[in-house]
């Protein structure tokens, strides 16, 4: 005699027991497993103060993150960035021995460098908000996807994004193997119009405005986008109770208008080493900058490995190391090491990065006058753009964090970053010029979590 | 690590006091109860509160176990044991856990009887070849039988010579009762795992979100945990005990009786781990199946649980 399902009472063996079971034990019937109630949205807020030393760029950015778990494995989040940015940035030109006179990007004025101080354009101002949304779900035991969309929109900018990743978890969950794609599409619209590369700046000295800007319109091309395509495969191991692991390979395609609008070159001229122009070239009298020009698509590899691991007192050390390769001849290593001491409601954690990166194959501190060739220059890319250029840079910093309780989280982080140039150190006047300032810059983040 | 003290009169079975270990918000407390290592694992708690959570649960624990132990004398299931005949008034306790064994009783067509324990008089399982004679066994079937008690709550009237037993029942009811007493004592955003020998249940996924990784013994082994599950929620029982079967003419006799007969349930497997939302469920689902023998897996099918069946090889 089998027990079945068409049961006594009208009810199925399981639904009678499970009712059963409830009164016994004094609590309402759940028809599923027990899940998390819907619950409420975890906050995150942080306020990022970052400042360049020299009076360079200097930036404000309050961020807001909100997470809403609907069970233990479905969550919405939300975030929404703002960045301001003020300061100067080196705009690539080379100090000189003369004062220095550069068009704004708009066309509409111009500003002065001192002689022997670097070129900065400080007409650098900048307002962005970003907002991002993502959902991660289960497929099914083995599966969850995450999809999300991304935009962001500062006045000479906008960036939109779709992305996706889909993750299988084998053995216990010990091991995720994961896939991502990003689409991504931006409209690049500069100041005054992008400047076509490697033209010649127009400079108002001794010439009409109508003269001017007849010159600054021939320079412009019109607005131009981008587009952005990358993919992720990534593994993440857990070795043992203590020991996590993960080794990623990221590959990024972008094409399109990929050059800076902002950024410029010098022509020094072959013998002297001073600015070429002046009374060298036709009746304009001004030295020669050019616009720069990089190539219109760029293809990266990243590959990365991170390994966290857990001490008998609860301490974890963070290590990672990132290697990345691309087609504009530059290869960079990035090592990043954490340890988060833990006490009894707070922690403290020292932070070490170590970042060195080789030049881009068009990378140019300056043009000589033989390569500018009278305004054909012999090559079709050149940025003096430092962050394109030879550079390492070393980061410290701690953060410290305090757990109010479960669920509310201050954390303090101070960071300070050293970033030396290096490269061709010029000749004859040049050689007497700084064209390598280090950069230094320190940030403090302020973050509430709740 | 630290020990729990409970007063003497809290620990009647003068078990070892309650140990726990752990640091920062993660401990894991650790007493016997029920014939079985008992342990209670806390996330997103501090000492204080994982001290007070291990000091009740283990007395919760022995307090079930001294009130429903058919082997302490004077506890009421002893009282009822040795009522001769005679009507007893139980509290409401016990009374809801009669409810529940007879609506166990009904609901198994009579497979699950707290009145069968007497059978194993007849019936010792030490892997011998010793099976009992068939009048031994119908002889104690005069004594088998819910449907012999009379119960009127709060009255229990138990035939001379009959006994109940609450074994079935008792330590999925105690990991329940202690899991619910602990979420409603700990503070929002703690996780619990309640774990009585292998019968465990949990208050969700643990304080980061992440899932209970839980073993699931596989007995033919007899060796640690063969298999882990993650757990978010709910329960695993296990029902089966491969050491205890009889062997003769190459017939493996387990030891999961059924009280209608007085014999094996042929084709039991060795063991049935069931996930239910509560541990009672779980384990009174496993032993239903079990009781099904053959036609365990079948039936469990039927009930949408999520269950692993162990049998022996061949």
């Amino acid at each position: 005699m089998q027990l079945t399902n068409n049961e006594k009472n009208g009810k199925p063996v399981g639904r009678a027991l499970a009712a059963a079971t409830c009164a016994l034990l004094g609590v309402q019937a759940t028809d599923t497993l027990a899940r998390d109630e819907p619950g409420e949205w975890d906050v995150e807020t942080a306020l990022l103060v970052y400042s360049e030393t020299d009076d360079r760029v200097q930036a404000a950015e309050p961020v807001i993150s909100a997470t809403r778990n609907y069970d233990g494995d479905r969550k919405l989040n939300l975030k929404l960035i703002a960045d301001t940015l003020t300061g100067a940035s080196p705009s690539g030109a080379t100090p000189s021995d003369l004062p220095q006179t550069f068009t704004r990007p708009s066309g509409s004025g111009s500003y002065d460098v001192a002689a022997g101080d670097a070129p900065l354009d400080d007409s650098f101002k900048d307002t962005r908000v970003a907002l991002s949304a993502s959902w991660t779900a289960p497929l099914n035991r083995d599966y969850t996807y995450t999809v999300g969309a991304y935009g962001s929109k500062e006045y000479d900018y906008l960036s939109t994004a779709v992305n996706g990743s889909l993750s299988r978890y084998l053995n216990n969950k010990n091991t995720t193997l994961t896939g991502g794609l990003s689409l991504g599409v931006d409209i690049v619209d500069p100041v005054g119009g992008a400047p076509i590369g490697l033209s010649r700046m127009p400079l108002k000295a001794n010439k009409t405005q109508a003269q001017f800007d007849q010159e600054f319109a021939a320079t412009r091309e019109s607005d131009d986008t981008k587009t952005l395509v990358d993919a992720l495969f990534g593994v993440t191991q857990v070795i043992n109770r203590r020991t996590l692991m993960q080794f990623n390979y990221g590959v990024s395609y972008s094409s399109g208008y990929l050059t800076d609008p902002y950024k410029i070159l010098s022509i020094i001229d072959d013998a002297s080493g001073a600015n070429y122009g002046g009374n060298l070239i036709e009746s304009d009298g001004n030295p020669v900058y050019l616009y720069e020009n990089r190539p219109d698509t760029r293809m990266k590899h990243t590959l990365y490995w991170q390994t966290k691991y857990m001490l008998e007192n609860g301490d974890v050390m963070d290590g990672s190391y990132r290697f990345m390769v691309d087609d504009w001849g530059i290869t960079s290593h990035t090592v990043d090491l954490k340890y988060r001491w833990k006490m009894d409601k707070s922690y403290l954690e020292p932070h070490f990065r170590y970042y060195l990166q080789s030049e881009a194959d068009f990378y140019k501190r300056y043009l000589t006058a033989t390569e500018y060739n009278g305004g054909t220059p012999t090559q079709s890319e050149a940025s003096a753009d430092y962050r394109l250029g030879e550079l390492t840079g070393l980061t410290f910093g701690a953060k410290w964090g305090y757990r109010f309780d479960e669920d509310r989280e201050l954390a303090v982080r101070a960071e300070y970053l050293i970033q030396t140039n290096d490269g061709d150190k010029g000749f004859g006047k040049l050689a007497s010029q700084d064209l390598y300032p280090d950069t230094n810059a320190m940030w403090l983040q302020l973050s509430y979590s709740f | 690590m630290t020990t729990i003290s409970v007063s003497p009169e809290d620990n009647p079975a003068k078990h070892p006091l309650p140990r726990l270990t752990g640091q920062q918000r993660s401990w894991h407390g650790r007493f016997e109860a029920m014939a079985s290592p008992c342990e209670i694992l806390l996330d997103g708690v501090v000492r204080k509160d994982a001290e007070q959570a291990l000091f009740h649960a283990a007395r919760e624990t022995w307090r079930l176990e001294r009130k429903f132990s058919r082997y302490v004398s004077g506890n009421p299931v002893d009282r009822i044991n040795q009522s001769k005949g005679e009507p007893v008034t139980v509290d409401d306790e016990l009374a809801l856990m009669l409810d529940y064994a007879a609506q166990c009783h009904e609901l198994s067509d009579g497979r699950f009887d707290i009145t069968s324990g007497v059978l194993r008089r007849a019936w010792r399982f030490d892997g011998s070849d010793h099976l009992p004679e068939k009048n031994e066994t119908d002889a104690l079937l005069d004594l088998v039988g819910w449907d012999k008690l009379n119960w009127q709550r709060p009255l229990l009237t138990l035939p001379k010579g009959m006994e109940i037993d609450f074994g079935g029942i008792g330590k999925e009811y105690a990991v329940d009762r202690v899991l619910l007493d602990l979420k409603r004592s700990l503070p929002e955003g703690s996780s619990v795992l309640v774990n009585f020998g292998g019968d465990l249940a949990c208050s969700g996924p643990r304080a980061n979100g992440k899932a209970w990784i839980v073993g699931v013994e596989n007995h033919r082994k007899l060796t640690d945990s063969s298999e882990t599950l993650s757990l978010r929620g709910g329960a695993l029982a296990t029902s089966g005990d491969s050491r205890r079967y009889l062997l003769k003419d190459g017939v493996r006799y387990s030891h999961i009786l059924d009280p209608r007969t007085g014999w094996p349930v042929p084709g039991a497997p060795h063991s049935v781990t069931v996930a239910a939302p509560t541990c009672t469920l779980a384990g009174m689902l496993a032993t239903f199946a079990m009781l099904q023998g053959a036609g365990a897996e079948r039936f469990l099918e039927e009930q949408d649980v999520a269950f692993w069946v162990q049998r022996s090889a061949g």
